[in-house]
């Protein structure tokens, strides 16, 4: 980090003959002496070249303001060359006094834009530093090179002075004048000694000049302080920021997962609630038809010969037994997977459901063309969600009509409702952009109040749906009709 | 003879109802266990004479699980010697074993599907009614074909199937009917396996079933190690 001012050490460098005997002794032939010289004569040059021209920028800058902000323009351009005449001239202070002077960095902008670029600038107090240091640095500069240039003539002259006088008639009077009273061995020992004042003097020059160079052109401690803690300020944002999306995003992560494991559990459950109701209904229905007929069977043949008519009886009903098993049968299998979904399509199989209820349905198919896009499980799905509607329709509702809506859906979390908004985003992490999604609407002008409560068929199908990632929504108020809105993923 | 039915599914009740009826028996229905038990509190109470046979399904309502077996073993715990045929959709060895307890005599437990054998049907009534003891060919399957205990093997394939017959119930003189073999063959057959199995020489056909069952089950008690 930069200093902003000298240390004992850098003194030491600059202006040795103030620091000890040996070096004040040794200040003619110092090289600090030399490097001090050559730094105020070429800085009195460069100061006033780069003085006059900054001012000059400055004060037509200023005098130039109420034009239309080109003034304003001038002075931006006039401080963002100082910035840059800062870091030539502390480079020329580095390698003319031997320590190091760095410039203060560029004020950073935050953020861009038109406004923070072009006035960014004028807010830059190093800038503005700098324009400083080259007005102070002129003074100094000038006086230290008048002086240092007239000092070592006048010393060059005493020296010179017999030898000079001896060998022409000089027609300088002044000088002649003030050698004949002082004298010439008077004069000598004054230039002897100028030769000492005059490095030691240029040292302190220098010394001077890299003060104010550290002093106006190196970024301030407080600055850089608040340029640190900014940098550390805009870090630890950064950090917040990350941590705090990471913990949503952990956040999200847990609630997927909870969502997850109940929907497998419920899909697990449900499967589990089929296979049962498949046995029961195997058990009760179709294996109890099969013994009774069998038994029928089992009569007829035993009085076939001797008791015809009983033979006959037994053979009726075992005829009926069999046509009723296999009404059982089918109606069994329709219930586990329905064989219309499979050879003709959702369209069809929602007609056939149609066909049989008791309430008069009307089904509308928005284009069977994508329903057939969407996957067998949403489909079956669909299907399900249809058929237990209507049943409970046409048992509990009291229903004069059913409409039954079927479409996919792009995904859109705007048109979800806020009770399954939770489960939409889960489904937009999983199944991305992809997934369009079947919705199904069952609406009828029934009695309503229906419910949900665990055990009844709704439920079951709540979890079915759930086991898709879709969602379940019924609107079912006391005062009559009913809505069940069932959106599914169409591919899962 | 009188003979009352548990039976849930109406239309078997039916059936049994007008086979047994057409051979002349007195057949009572209910399609409940609870309604069966019911039925039989009088005879409890003494006020009036038991059935001569109670034949009654396992599963009924209201659980639709195992009704149906504890109301018989709650009938032979009452009655000892009322005779109970129990009929079962699948045969399930645990149950068999729960119902077997002490006495064998007067006790059936038959798959319900062997009611299409109308004739072996009858005779398994008639025999549990006089109080001897049926049990499902495919019980006694499932125990042997569980029971890896030694001495099975010692036996010939001809007293294994003795075995299984004496296991299902069947007097020395049926088994030799089916295996149709003179009656000196079968029990000649049946003293080897006695003898091989280490149990004892028995002439009632009732206790040797429940020792033969009791032998076979051993082995396959789920909490009882090989002895």
């Amino acid at each position: 980090m930069s200093s902003t001012t000298l240390t004992r050490d850098d003194v030491t460098v600059v202006a040795p003959a103030l620091c000890g005997a040996r070096a004040l002794l040794l200040a003619p032939v110092s090289g600090a002496s030399w490097r001090a010289f050559g730094l105020a004569v070429i800085g009195w040059v460069w100061l006033w070249f780069v003085g006059i021209t900054l001012f000059t920028l400055v004060f037509v800058g200023v005098a130039t303001l109420p034009l239309a902000g080109f003034g304003l323009l001038l002075l931006t351009g006039t401080l963002w060359t100082a910035h840059w005449f800062a870091v030539v001239e502390a480079a020329r202070l580095t390698a003319q006094t031997g320590v190091d002077v760095v410039a203060a960095p560029r004020r950073r902008i935050a953020r861009r834009g038109f406004w923070r670029t072009v006035l960014g600038p004028l807010a830059d107090g190093h800038a503005w530093a700098a324009l400083g240091y080259v007005l102070l640095g002129l003074v100094v500069s000038t006086v230290a090179a008048g002086l240092l240039v007239g000092l070592s003539a006048a010393a060059v002259a005493g020296l010179g002075a017999p030898w000079f006088l001896e060998q022409r008639d000089v027609p300088v009077h002044s000088f002649a004048d003030f050698m004949s009273n002082v004298g010439p061995v008077r004069t000598a020992l004054v230039a002897l000694l100028l030769v000492w004042v005059v490095p030691v003097l240029a040292q302190a020059f220098a010394l001077l000049q890299a003060a104010l160079g550290r002093g106006l052109l190196a970024q301030s401690e407080t600055a850089a302080a608040r340029a640190a803690q900014r940098a550390a300020e805009k870090a630890q944002r950064h950090a917040e920021a990350a941590q705090q999306d990471a913990e949503a995003r952990a956040v999200r992560m847990v609630h997927r997962a909870e969502h997850l494991a109940q929907t497998r559990s419920d899909a697990v459950e449900a499967a589990a609630d089929d296979r049962r109701r498949i046995e029961r209904d195997l058990h009760d229905g179709a294996q109890q038809r099969l013994v009774a007929l069998g038994m029928e069977l089992g009569v007829a043949r035993r009085r076939a010969a001797t008791d015809p008519d009983t033979a006959v009886v037994a053979l009726e009903h075992a005829h009926a037994e069999v046509k009723e098993t296999l009404a059982e049968l089918r109606d069994l299998v329709r219930g586990i997977h329905p064989a219309v979904l499979t050879d003709r399509g959702l369209d069809a199989a929602l007609s056939a459901l149609a066909a049989r209820s008791p309430v008069p349905v009307t089904v509308c198919v928005a284009d069977s063309d994508t329903l057939a896009a969407c996957g067998p499980a949403a489909q079956a799905a669909a299907y399900f969600v249809v058929a237990e509607a209507l049943t409970n329709t046409a048992k509990h509702a009291h229903a004069s009509a059913v409409t039954v809506d079927v479409g996919c859906t792009a995904v859109d979390s705007t048109a979800v409702d806020n009770s399954t908004a939770d489960d939409s985003t889960a489904v937009d992490d999983s199944s991305g952009a992809a997934g369009s999604r079947l919705r199904v609407v069952v609406t009828d002008d029934g009695i309503g109040g229906a419910d949900t409560a665990a055990g009844t068929g709704l439920d079951g199908l709540r979890a079915r749906v759930a086991a898709l990632d879709g969602t379940f929504d019924l609107v079912s108020p006391p005062d009559g009709g009913t809505r069940l809105t069932v959106e599914v993923p169409c591919v899962s | 003879m009188r003979i009352v039915i548990a039976e849930d599914s109406v239309l078997l009740l039916d059936g049994l109802t007008r086979l047994l009826s057409a051979e002349g028996h007195d057949v009572t229905g209910h399609t409940t266990a609870d309604g069966l038990v019911a039925a039989l509190a009088p005879s409890t109470a003494g006020t009036a004479p038991l059935p001569d046979l109670v034949v009654t399904d396992v599963r009924m309502p209201p659980t639709h699980t195992d009704e149906g077996l504890r109301a018989a073993i709650h009938l032979r715990s009452v009655h000892p010697r009322l005779p109970v045929l129990v009929l079962s959709q699948y045969v399930e060895q645990r149950y068999a074993r729960e119902l077997f307890t002490a006495d064998a005599r007067g006790l059936g437990y038959v798959l319900k599907d062997r009611v299409a054998d109308v004739d072996e049907f009858l005779d398994a009534v008639t025999r549990v009614a006089d109080g001897g003891t049926v049990i499902d060919p495919e019980v006694v399957a499932q125990i042997l074909a569980r029971s890896p205990r030694s001495g099975t093997e010692r036996l010939t394939a001809r007293e294994r199937q003795v075995l299984g017959l004496m296991a299902e119930g069947r007097s020395n003189t049926a088994i030799a009917d089916r295996l149709v073999v003179g009656l000196p063959a079968v029990e000649k057959h049946v003293t080897s396996i006695l003898a091989k199995l280490d149990l004892p020489p028995d002439a009632d056909d009732h206790r040797r079933v429940l020792a033969v069952l009791r032998w076979l089950d051993q082995t396959t008690d789920p909490n009882g190690a090989p002895r």
